[in-house]
């Protein structure tokens, strides 16, 4: 059970959030983009061995999105790289 | 009689005398003693037979590291596998040993000692392989033993688990642990310290010291005074072990003996700022042939008997050692009055210290103990010089043994934190900290009762930025060791085993590491040593020094395997806690869930953990008939129903209109005040989310409504939407499920029951025309009114706040009464929907169909540039493969039900599926049995039969439209 | 020995959700109205029998005896409230215990993972978290705590409690 911190309530227990997902690229104008890039969009998920930028609900708490890097390896949330948004 | 009881001493109540059971006899013990100390007292010294072999086993331990007497306790606390060592001595406890039958005395397994040399390690796997491990696992379970789990919950009382936080948590109160709880208690922090022990002292309860110049339970007993004190030490827990280290410093204890009677065990889940483990040292066994004879016990499991339990062990002793910890056992037996034999040292040179401790007991050193004698019970030793030469036979009933001593590093290595190898203790101590703890005392390899008190005052006051105190003195003990991996001499014969409980032998290691299966962790699971809830507390060292002896490397490059929760076997009742029975599974109930108890009707969940009526049976009728009977009044007269569960969401804000175009498949921002509008939502994918309603409220101001199902997932659907891809949108998301219940009349008499209802509101055709909606009363009660309908027929659905449902449902139910108003449930709402042929999801909508196959496929908007869903299902489309689309059935024969969910193939025959049915009812209004199905190219092969294949039979039906009453929808826009 | 608590299920407040800039709702509302912003999240203000608890971003609740309720709502105007603020009248949406007795706190800990110690839990906290795995309001009262659960969960939580109270 984790520890995620939430930008309004500060840490909470994971049992308090729903998980987001990754954070994937931002969805492609489904005009411009060809079909490659559409199912590229759809089913390429970053799933690193390391730190991953996901996507969290505090759905029992504040309602808050968040985004967390958490180290796929050993739980621990950590800083993304300096070059992450 | 407890013949082994010393007249004096010990840290039991000798006036609460105990009467317990184990193997069907009675005993006597008192309070304060375990079970195991307590048939000590009584001479019980066969207790157990191993997992395996079947081979005879007594005590060999004192705490949670016992490996070989297992026991199942019975009654008011049935429980299997406990270490008799751990179990509370309670009055009226029945036990029994585990792994043998009928007792052990008279084992029936034990025949499997004659097959030992065919039950290597890894027998099993090699063995029953074919035709798959499954057939054969029950039966070996059954053989191998251990307990089996409890038939019946505990007659009373109740399991509880419960949340704690605290800035320094304390894992254990030895004596570090106590001095580390006095420093950081004294800082006015919020201290939680958790101890495994009935009481508080740890390895100080087991030995004969002194602190500060007295003895050292008075320094324990005034420590905890002085912790009790401080209303800032929220816990000081007793008989709880700390069984798992989990993330962000997130740990387990299991407490068993709670102040609350009704509590049989309590779970604590433990985030801490700060961790401090003082979980102490374990002592390991030496290995020689038959070192697990009732009688071959641990060293400072003799100590902690003669101390604590006031228990002799025995009368004779040999004890064998490769270490100074065991001469201070020798002496405190001695002074006990238990003969030693002799002090058998492995090592050439023994210190000084250790030879003043043993005073007059004869020291043999440079030797070992190569043979035991009897099987049921020690009956004496063999003695030689290290390579087997001078052997000679040595008379006693108790063998004592010391192999070093292991810090108690489960929990650090659960944290993820490392250890490294220590030349000079020869074991593995804590090295890197992966998470907010640190290790002291015995548990960092710091055994001396002196360095644990300075140790467990540096980390509190490291912890908690305070300054360190005086420590009180006590004599400084020392400690060396030369490690001796196991006993390799002339004339030692017989299974030496490396790990007790699981019965690995070092025959079985070197097995291991001549098959190839030469890493640490291959080693353990093709042996099972280690495994199991023994977690390696006495066994592993020796394993991993067996390992790089056998290889030849440094034992450092062996490394550990990895140590597991849990530490020491928990109830599965104690995870659970309080969730059992009628909380088992959340549920939800409506204002009206009452009503519809009295009513008589069969409740259970319809999604989202609503507890819904499902059909309301009267008198003696069967479900078809009950069922049968709330359809036909709606379709004949009037029904209503609870729709109270649909999921409900306020939207507000300039962009509702967009962004409802967005989730939704058709335009919604074209919708006017006081109109709704039917709706599907697609996943990005092009897989259907959801249908629902939506309503405009005003200008800025729209209702959602989702089905019951879906209802938190539209929620999350809408604001990662809103909160990840378009937070500059004005949109505001309010969810209101449970603002507004609904009673939903509905039936050709709905406007004749409205108006008996009485409403403020023009429910005329054309005053409220279908899907259309108004605000006002309806029998006296603020309401709004909706014209929306899920059966097909005239329906109003009436929402009021929950406060007045019960009401209003009443009152309904009274206006309806000339119209013959039934009470509807889920299963006729079901029967009513597929006569209509409106999809269901779950039912016809499985993650495969979209709208076309569905035949909606104008619900698909074509004016909107983008929605979410649109590329992906144009996308699936464009490939031109043959679909599943939605039909209606009719069985050949009217009375024949098909099953929900039967394929469908081609003739019948045993070919591969061209679909499935969705949905089978018996129709009122057709009066047989009905069907949906998705079958392959279904639209255009209306009129044709087609076959439900099932095990032993088909069923032959017609395909046509998926609509079974009033296809033009005349009725629920009257 | 069993627990020194007990619970009562409270009869529903008045209570409005309101959304939007704090300016926004203060400029539609009036400031008169409202006890005014708590500076931080999850604590709460109270004034003339309103508290106003913020329990998310830009997200408040205000909360009064249900018998004020037609008048805040005549104040709150929700219907004509302007674009950038959304006011929903939600007085039924939760059911609420009120927990006291010297065990009330261990009460809480049994279905609450939050820490609700004094240090970290102050007087006029209040927040949204679990409680017997559904999302839950809580906030301290005289002699314990309060906890409001979605309305349709009300009965489940009225039976944990009975089962935590054993």
């Amino acid at each position: 059970m984790m520890l995620i911190p939430c930008p309004f309530c500060g840490n909470r227990s994971e049992s308090e959030f729903a998980y987001g997902g990754p954070v994937k690229p931002d969805r492609p104008d489904s005009h411009v983009t060809d079909d490659e890039g559409w199912v590229a969009f759809l089913t390429t998920v970053p799933n690193p061995v390391g730190p991953v930028h996901e996507h969290w609900w505090h759905v029992k708490g504040c309602g808050a999105w968040l985004t967390i890097w958490r180290d796929t390896r050993t739980h621990d949330i950590v800083e993304g790289p300096p070059d992450a948004g | 009689m407890q013949v082994r009881r010393l007249p004096t001493g010990g840290r039991i109540d000798r006036s609460q005398s105990l009467a317990f059971r184990f193997n069907g006899k009675e005993y006597q013990g008192f309070s304060g003693d375990t079970l195991a100390s307590a048939l000590l007292a009584n001479n019980v010294r066969l207790t157990a037979r191993s997992f395996k072999y079947h081979r005879p086993r007594g005590i060999v331990g004192s705490g949670p590291e016992e490996p070989a007497t297992l026991v199942e306790l019975e009654g008011r606390r049935a429980s299997a596998n406990q270490a008799a060592t751990t179990v509370r001595l309670e009055e009226g406890m029945a036990a029994r040993s585990v792994n043998c039958w009928p007792s052990p005395g008279l084992d029936m397994g034990a025949v499997n000692q004659l097959f030992a040399g065919l039950i290597p390690a890894g027998f099993y796997y090699k063995t029953f392989k074919w035709p798959g491990w499954h057939l054969y696992e029950p039966a070996i379970r059954k053989a191998a033993g251990l307990a089996g789990a409890p038939v019946a919950p505990p007659l009373d009382g109740h399991f509880e688990a419960v949340h704690a936080h605290a800035d320094v948590l304390i894992v254990g109160a030895g004596p570090a642990g106590l001095m580390a709880a006095l420093v950081a208690g004294r800082t006015g922090c919020r201290v939680f310290l958790a101890d495994e022990r009935t009481e508080a002292g740890g390895s100080l309860l087991d030995r004969r010291l002194e602190i500060a110049g007295k003895p050292a339970l008075e320094w324990v007993a005034e420590s905890v005074a002085e912790l009790k004190s401080m209303p800032n030490v929220t816990h000081l827990l007793q008989d709880a072990s700390v069984w798992a280290y989990r993330e962000h410093n997130l740990l387990m204890v299991n407490e068993r003996s709670p102040a609350n009677s009704n509590v049989l065990e309590r779970n604590w889940r433990i985030r801490a700022g700060q961790v401090i483990l003082a979980t102490g040292a374990i002592e390991r066994g030496l290995v020689f042939p038959d070192n697990d004879r009732p009688g071959v016990m641990l060293a400072s499991a003799a100590q902690a008997y003669v101390n604590r339990f006031a228990v002799k062990p025995g009368e004779r002793a040999v004890v064998f050692a490769n270490n100074d910890s065991a001469y201070a056992v020798a002496a405190d037996l001695h002074a006990s009055g238990i003969d030693i034999a002799a002090i058998v040292d492995s090592r050439d040179a023994v210190p000084e210290d250790a030879r003043d401790l043993a005073g007059e007991i004869p020291i043999k050193s440079g030797s070992v103990v190569i043979g035991i004698r009897g099987k049921r019970a020690v009956k004496g030793a063999t003695v030689a010089e290290r390579d087997g030469r001078g052997a000679e036979k040595v008379d006693c009933d108790l063998l004592l043994h010391s192999g070093g001593w292991n810090p108690t590093a489960h929990l650090f290595s659960q944290s993820r934190g490392s250890l490294r190898y220590d030349d000079t203790l020869a074991t593995f101590v804590p090295d890197k900290a992966a998470q907010a703890c640190v290790s002291v005392g015995g548990a960092v390899g710091e055994f001396s009762p002196a360095s644990a008190l300075r140790t467990g005052a540096e980390a509190a006051a490291s912890a908690t930025g305070s300054e360190m105190p005086d420590l009180p003195a006590v004599t400084e003990g020392h400690y060396s060791i030369a490690p001796l991996w196991r006993v390799d001499a002339r004339g030692a014969k017989g299974k030496a085993f490396l790990d007790i409980q699981n019965d690995v032998t070092v025959d079985d290691v070197h097995l291991a590491l001549r098959e190839g299966y030469d890493n640490v962790e291959h080693v353990k699971r093709y042996t099972t040593g280690g495994m199991g809830f023994d977690q390696g507390k006495t066994g592993n060292i020796n394993i991993i020094g067996t390992i790089a002896l056998q290889k030849g490397v440094p034992i450092q490059d062996v490394g550990t395997t990895t140590f597991r929760p849990p530490y020491t076997p928990v109830s599965f009742g104690a995870i659970g806690g309080i969730r059992e029975e009628s909380v088992v599974l959340p549920y939800r109930h409506t204002p009206i869930t009452r009503w519809n108890l009295d009513r008589g009707a069969f409740m259970y969940e319809a999604g989202a953990r609503w507890r819904r009526p499902g059909y309301f049976p009267r008198d003696d009728e069967t479900f078809q008939e009950a069922v049968n009977r709330e359809c036909r009044a709606v379709r004949e007269d009037v029904g209503v129903y609870d729709g109270s569960p649909l999921g409900k969401f306020e939207l507000k804000g300039g962009d509702v209109g967009r962004f409802l175009d967005h989730i939704y498949t058709n335009l919604m921002s074209t919708l006017k005040p006081g109109q709704c509008r039917y709706g599907l939502m697609l996943t990005e994918d092009g897989l259907i989310l959801d249908d629902g309603v939506a309503m405009r409220l005003g200008k800025h101001r729209w209702m959602v409504s989702t089905s019951t199902a879906h209802a938190d997932t539209v929620h999350g659907h809408m604001e990662e939407l809103l909160q990840t891809q378009f937070p500059e949108w004005n949109v505001y998301v309010t969810p209101v499920t449970s603002q507004w219940n609904n009673a939903t009349v509905c039936g050709p008499k709905a406007r004749e029951v409205m108006a008996a209802l009485g409403s403020d509101i023009d429910l005329s055709h054309k005053g409220l025309p279908f899907m259309s909606f108004a605000d006002g009363q309806v029998a006296g009660l603020p309401a709004r009114v909706v014209r929306v309908s899920f059966t097909g027929e005239l329906s109003f659905e009436i929402n009021v706040a929950p406060r007045h449902m019960r009401d209003l449902w009443e009152r309904t139910m009274e206006a309806g009464e000339p119209f013959g108003i039934e009470p509807v449930g889920s299963e006729a709402s079901h029967v009513l929907r597929v006569e209509k042929g409106f999809l269901s999801l779950g039912h016809e909508v499985d993650g495969t169909v979209d709208a076309h196959d569905l035949g909606m496929s104008w619900i698909m908007s074509k004016k909107k540039r983008d929605f979410v869903g649109k590329r992906s299902v144009e996308l699936r489309r464009r490939g031109n493969e043959i679909r599943r689309e939605l039909v209606g059935l009719l069985p050949a024969n009217p009375n024949e039900q098909i099953p929900e969910g039967a394929p469908l193939t081609p003739g019948g025959e045993r070919r591969p599926t061209e679909g499935l049915v969705t949905a089978c009812v018996w129709s009122v209004v057709l009066d047989r049995w009905v069907a949906l199905a998705l079958l392959e190219n279904g639209k255009s092969r209306h009129g044709e039969t087609v076959h439900v294949r099932l095990k032993n039979a088909t069923i032959a039906a017609d395909v046509m439209e998926p609509v079974f009453h009033d296809p033009d929808g005349l009725r629920m826009r009257s | 020995m069993s627990y020194d608590a007990a619970f009562a299920r409270l009869p529903v407040n008045a209570c409005f959700d309101l959304k939007g800039a704090e300016s926004a709702l203060v400029e539609w509302i009036g400031a008169e109205m409202l006890p005014g912003f708590p500076a931080d999240a999850n604590r709460c203000r109270k004034a003339n029998g309103v508290s106003l608890d913020h329990v998310g971003p830009r997200h408040w609740l205000l909360q009064a005896d249900i018998d004020r309720e037609d008048e805040l709502n005549g104040a709150l105007r929700p219907h004509e409230a302007p674009a950038e603020v959304s006011i929903v009248r939600i007085s039924d949406t939760m059911a609420t215990f009120r927990i006291t007795g010297t065990d009330a706190a261990h009460m809480l800990a049994i279905g609450c993972p939050l820490d609700l110690h004094e240090a970290a839990f102050p007087e006029d906290a209040v927040s949204f978290t679990e409680f017997f795995g559904q999302k839950a309001l809580v906030r301290r009262c005289v002699g314990g705590f309060e906890v409001s659960v979605e309305q349709s969960f009300g009965d489940m939580t009225e039976d944990y409690l009975t089962r935590a109270l054993r």
